[in-house]
């Protein structure tokens, strides 16, 4: 809602400066969101009058004007039309700095001195729209500033207003605000309905066939107006706050509507068929053109105004091409109704049109107002568009119901905002904004909310109004007292944070992505067409095809954000994410799971300068060393890597390992395919990994208990054995560890070799072996024996022999 | 003899004065002073002079001896305690340091686990809800009905006509307070989604909701718990103020201002001059809420709230573009 502040002036006086004003509506709940000086930049424009035009000599477009200033006269180029001698305008000074950014200089023009600029109304951003130079009225003085002249000067207020307060999409209710905190009183123009209004018209008749979705309908005939521009006064105001004029009947009806916040409409009513108006529903298959040209669909829950033959408007919305006022119109029919919030607001929605008018009747009309905005609306066409109001009018309230009564209790108010408040303080503090009480001395208090307050229906709206009234930052701080309680710890909070500080902890950065993605990402990891991760919640009106569907997994979002550091420069990336993935399923809300996915890619050790670590660049073991890390700091009691096991279609099967833990595959970790990531446009290596952090929450885990340390010695001896090159490391690790009993402790491959001296088809394997006792000191006949069984067990097991020397 | 005895002392003690190397030093000792050395030999050779000269050969080649061992193990400390040789010929220590890097959390999960520590620090509980959420949860039992214009506040994205993103995490409030009786402390933090992509509008961003219900909860207390809040979360210094405002869910309803943190109050291009940026939404509970769970209202009082968790990394890190939080460049990540 935007107003200006002389335009506020007209109903209520107040001491207070545009900010200040604007400060005190913003702590009353009117969020002001702008405060600007209108025209600033127009200081150096003149009112001057045209004496004399030539046609200039080298240029058929151009004139050039003799023009007096009011200080002496001065000659003028101009390349307008409408240039006439006598003519009343706007000259633009040399030194003037016009409001598009250039100054004005004394030219020549094709030869011809030029000692200024007269204006048109859009090159000094009053409105326009018209062509040619500005065509002020007669009366104006010669050489007065223009601003001064046409009452520019003026400060616009623009509201950001809350869907509960429709009274203040108004001036007057605006001023109604003013008042409850300046203590002033509103005083609109009209306060009463015409007295006639509802004695009906025998010019006219009205039908309204559904009263739940139109509660009222008034309307008043005025016949013999003359079409025509505005005054400037009105046109400047609806400029000021962004409406086009029109002419004056158009004019006054926006105007009306701005001042009470009651949209208007006026028919042509010589274009009304049978001089009659039907308010119904629309039937199946009924069109109407509206204002705006646009050929309208309608449904059968949408409300019209008809005459006896069409519809001539969508009611509440926007009127008909078909009765509209133009400059051949006579006879109009201002209509002034009530209609029901949400019929409005369905039909806007599905018209896609909201207009001001929508706005309000879908925030809801003073039912009680539609007569006074009536009777201002008559008032100002018989003013500024001549005519006669016929007598009597058409008012049909059948729709209206009662205003209720709200008790409010001074105690339920003063504990709910936690000061003590008597109902003689409630009272005064109510009724600074009109809001009255059936009794005086009733307790608790009776209020009849007023009408145009179509918000206030409980009691607890009142303790609100209350609340506002006292000021917000006027009601004491306390702390609440409640008993105390441990607080419960949400499950999947806990292991997300546990996991992400331990995938942190390994180098990797948190990554953040939305929740819908493409479906493409399917189509770039090379999904099967009848892979699960392509079944997915699609969004009905999604911002984009690029957002479509609501993600199945992370990767493809953290592969994006690799090819978006690649090409910054930035090729040393650790990125992880957890977040929900969502799966459609049966029931109505989808199935949701956290899920962590880690994109590992450029050099190993980026934080360190090279001659530290070289550029070695990540490799498998680095991905499969940060999920083995993360999920022994999670103690799980049971997990298996496991190749040739479930890996998905775009890792390379060479180098990846399906997890599994307690027996379920939970993910996996290994190499991209490198055409996968071409077609994600990533040239360079990228190791990740996808693990299912809602399956782990239900995984066993080893608990904490304490082991003795040891107090006997530990011995080293080592082994290096040749084995078949298809044995997995791991093998001869749970060998060892099998023969090694009791005295085992651990074991660590410290070289894999093949290659010279070395059979094809075999490796050499060493292995460092720890053996301790927890009884003795290990002497060497009892490791030698134990030792022995190792090199047996591999030698059985897998073929493996002693390597010499 | 003699003469040999005098010039192994000079030749050792000046072989010492040039060692600069704790190795250089280790030869010298195996040479000189090892099982094998040079001393012990001359030793041997004094055991085999003549009876006569041998008590005054053996204190003399003793002396000798014993005078390199305490210059050698002078050199010695010299060298492992000041180590002046080591660092002073080879090190350069202003290189950095061999470090394994460590990752660095979002700075939105930063904001949100601070945001939600002040809140667990008063007893407040933690619970989060699905995404993806039903148009009950999120709309109705809201107390905003279809139709309501509030609704256009929230530009919702549908999956179905009754399943749709959550617009804001409030939906738990009325989970929670379907499954438990009063008193309730909780805060839901979480993904939200809005249609709107701009400057300063992402279509999901992340939201705290907190709501405390119980006997006697009154709008003071509301303020009391916020302040709180703000204190902990920027400065206790901050300015707060109350304004009115609307929520469908909760009467009356308070937007919370802070001081602009970027400007001090003064009045900048962030603030729009105002000297104050809006950092949460709150009110107190409205009774068709708790009408729709099955809370006597006569009972039972409650506040809400809820704020974005972006905003506040906006104010408290200087962020000026919101789209930078979705885009996880290194660049901005590692910054936090």
């Amino acid at each position: 809602m935007k107003f200006t502040i002389n335009w506020l002036y007209q109903y209520i006086d107040f001491d207070l400066s545009a900010q200040e004003l604007a400060d005190r509506l913003t702590m009353a709940g009117l969020e002001v969101d702008a405060v600007d000086e209108l025209y600033p930049d127009l200081s150096g424009i003149v009112v001057a009058r045209i004496v004399s035009v030539t046609s200039h000599p080298n240029a058929d477009r151009l004139v050039v004007c003799r023009v007096d200033d009011g200080v002496g006269e001065r000659q003028v180029v101009c390349g307008a039309p409408n240039a006439r001698a006598g003519m009343i305008t706007a000259l633009a000074t040399p030194g003037t700095m016009m409001p598009g950014g250039f100054k004005i200089k004394p030219s020549k023009i094709r030869g011809e001195s030029s000692d200024g600029m007269l204006c048109s109304a859009s090159e000094l951003g009053i409105g326009g729209g018209k062509e040619g130079i500005m065509d002020l009225a007669e009366g104006l003085i010669v050489g007065q500033p223009l601003t001064e002249a046409l009452e520019l000067s003026d400060t616009l207020v623009e509201v950001d207003l809350t869907p509960n307060r429709p009274d203040c999409a108004s001036v007057i209710g605006l001023a109604r605000e003013v008042g409850g905190f300046t203590g002033g009183r509103m005083h609109p123009p009209v306060t009463e309905d015409d007295s006639d209004q509802g004695q009906g018209c025998s010019d006219f008749t009205v039908e309204v066939l559904d009263s739940t979705a139109c509660p009222r309908y008034a309307a008043r005939l005025i016949r013999g107006v003359t079409i025509g521009p505005s005054p400037w006064w009105l046109q400047r105001l609806l400029l000021a706050v962004g409406l086009r004029p029109i002419n004056n009947v158009v004019d006054i009806t926006n105007f009306v509507m701005l001042e009470y916040g009651q949209p208007l409409h006026a028919f042509d009513f010589g274009k009304l068929a049978g001089g009659t108006i039907r308010v119904r529903k629309a039937v199946p298959d009924e069109k109407l053109t509206t204002l705006d040209g646009v050929e309208r669909e309608l449904d059968s829950e949408m409300l019209l105004i008809c005459d006896g033959a069409q519809p001539v408007a969508v009611a509440g919305v926007m009127g008909g091409g078909n009765s509209e006022v133009d400059s051949a119109t006579v006879d109009i029919l201002l209509e002034s109704a009530c209609f029901d919030p949400v019929s409005v607001r369905r039909t806007a929605r599905q018209l896609k049109l909201s207009t001001d008018s929508s706005y309000r009747f879908e925030r809801g009309v003073d039912p009680l107002g539609c007569g006074r905005a009536l009777a201002r609306a008559t008032q100002l066409v018989l003013e500024l568009a001549g005519g006669a109001s016929v007598p009597g009018g058409v008012d049909l309230k059948g729709g209206l119901r009662d205003g209720s009564v709200i008790s409010l209790r001074a105690e339920r108010c003063s504990s709910l905002l936690g000061m003590p408040l008597t109902t003689g303080r409630i009272k005064e503090l109510l009724e600074s904004i009109e809001i009255f009480c059936v009794e005086e001395e009733a307790q608790p208090l009776l209020v009849t909310p007023p009408s145009f307050r179509v918000d206030l229906e409980r009691e607890v709206d009142l303790i609100e109004e209350v609340a506002r009234l006292i000021g917000y930052n006027d009601i004491p701080i306390s702390l609440p007292t409640v008993p105390l309680n441990f607080s419960e710890k949400d499950p999947d909070r806990i292991l997300r944070q546990r996991v992400a500080r331990l995938m942190t902890a390994q180098g990797f950065n948190e990554a953040i992505n939305y929740s819908f993605v493409s479906p493409r990402h399917f189509d770039q990891l090379g999904l099967a067409d009848d892979d699960g991760l392509r079944q997915t919640v699609r969004l009905m009106n999604p911002l984009g095809e690029d957002q479509s569907v609501m993600r199945t997994m992370l990767l493809p979002g953290l592969l994006d954000n690799l090819k978006r550091n690649i090409n910054h420069q930035t090729p040393d990336i650790r990125l992880f994410e957890i977040g929900k993935v969502f799966h459609p399923g049966d029931a109505p809300l989808p199935t949701e799971e956290i899920h962590l996915s880690a994109v590992h890619s450029g050099r190993k050790f980026p934080g360190s300068p090279v001659y530290h670590f070289g550029h070695e660049t990540v490799d498998f073991y680095d991905i499969k060393a940060a999920i083995t890390g993360l999920l022994d700091e999670l103690r799980l009691a049971d997990v298996a890597f496991v190749a040739n096991g479930q890996v998905p279609v775009y890792g390379d099967s060479d180098l990846c390992l399906a997890l599994v833990v307690d027996g379920k595959s939970v993910g996996f970790c290994g190499r991209m395919l490198p055409e996968v990531l071409r077609k994600f446009g990533i040239k360079t290596d990228v190791y990740v990994c996808e693990v299912n952090l809602t399956a782990l929450e239900q995984a066993s885990t080893r608990p904490k208990v304490f082991k003795q340390l040891a107090k006997f010695p530990s011995v080293r001896w080592d082994l290096a054995m040749l084995v078949p090159s298809d044995i997995p490391g791991e093998s001869i690790i749970n060998l060892i560890k099998e023969a090694g009993g009791d005295i085992f402790e651990r074991c660590e491959i410290f070289d894999v070799y093949q290659g010279k001296n070395i059979d094809s088809g075999w490796k050499s394997i060493a292995v460092a072996i720890t053996y301790r006792s927890s009884t003795q000191t290990l002497d060497d006949v009892t490791v030698g024996q134990v030792h022995q069984k190792v090199i047996d067990l591999i030698g059985a097991r897998c073929g493996g022999k002693l390597r010499e020397g | 003899m003699d003469n040999q005895i005098q010039q192994l002392k000079v030749e050792a003690l000046s072989r010492l004065g040039e060692i600069g190397l704790p190795a250089e030093l280790e030869e010298f000792r195996i040479k000189y002073l090892g099982r094998k050395g040079l001393f012990p030999a001359l030793m041997k050779q004094v055991a085999q002079a003549v009876p006569a000269d041998r008590p005054r050969l053996g204190q003399l080649a003793n002396g000798v001896k014993r005078e390199v061992e305490t210059a050698y193990g002078d050199r010695l400390d010299t060298l492992t305690l000041h180590g002046e040789a080591v660092s002073r010929s080879t090190e350069d220590l202003t290189l950095p340091g061999r470090s394994i890097p460590l990752g660095r959390l979002h700075p939105v999960t930063q904001i949100m686990d601070e945001v939600c520590g002040i809140f667990e620090g008063l007893g407040f509980a933690v619970a989060e809800g699905p995404d993806v959420e039903s148009d009950f949860y999120n709309f109705e039992a809201l107390n905003i009905p279809p139709h309501h214009p509030a609704r256009d506040m929230h530009d919702t994205f549908y999956v179905s006509d009754s399943v749709l993103l959550r617009t804001h995490t409030s939906p738990m409030q009325i989970r929670a307070m379907e499954e438990k009786q009063p008193p309730l402390r909780m805060i839901a933090p979480g993904k939200v989604y809005r249609c709107d992509s701009d400057v300063t509008h992402t279509p999901m961003f992340h939201q705290v909701e907190g709501f405390l219900v119980d006997r006697g909860i009154s709008f003071a207390d509301l303020k009391g718990v916020l302040s709180i809040f703000i204190a902990r979360m920027f400065d206790s210094r901050t300015s707060i103020r109350f304004r009115p405002s609307f929520f469908p869910f909760t009467e009356p309803s308070a937007e919370v201002d802070i001081g602009c943190v970027f400007c001090g109050g003064k009045g900048c291009r962030v603030c729009k001059q105002t000297g104050w940026l809006e950092i949460l939404g709150s009110g107190m509970i409205d009774p068709e809420v708790f009408n729709k769970v099955g809370y006597d209202p006569e009972i039972y009082s409650g506040f809400a709230f809820g704020l974005g968790i972006e905003r506040i990394a906006m104010m408290k890190y200087g962020i000026d573009d919101i789209r930078l939080y979705y885009e996880n460049d290194l660049r901005f990540l590692s910054q936090f």
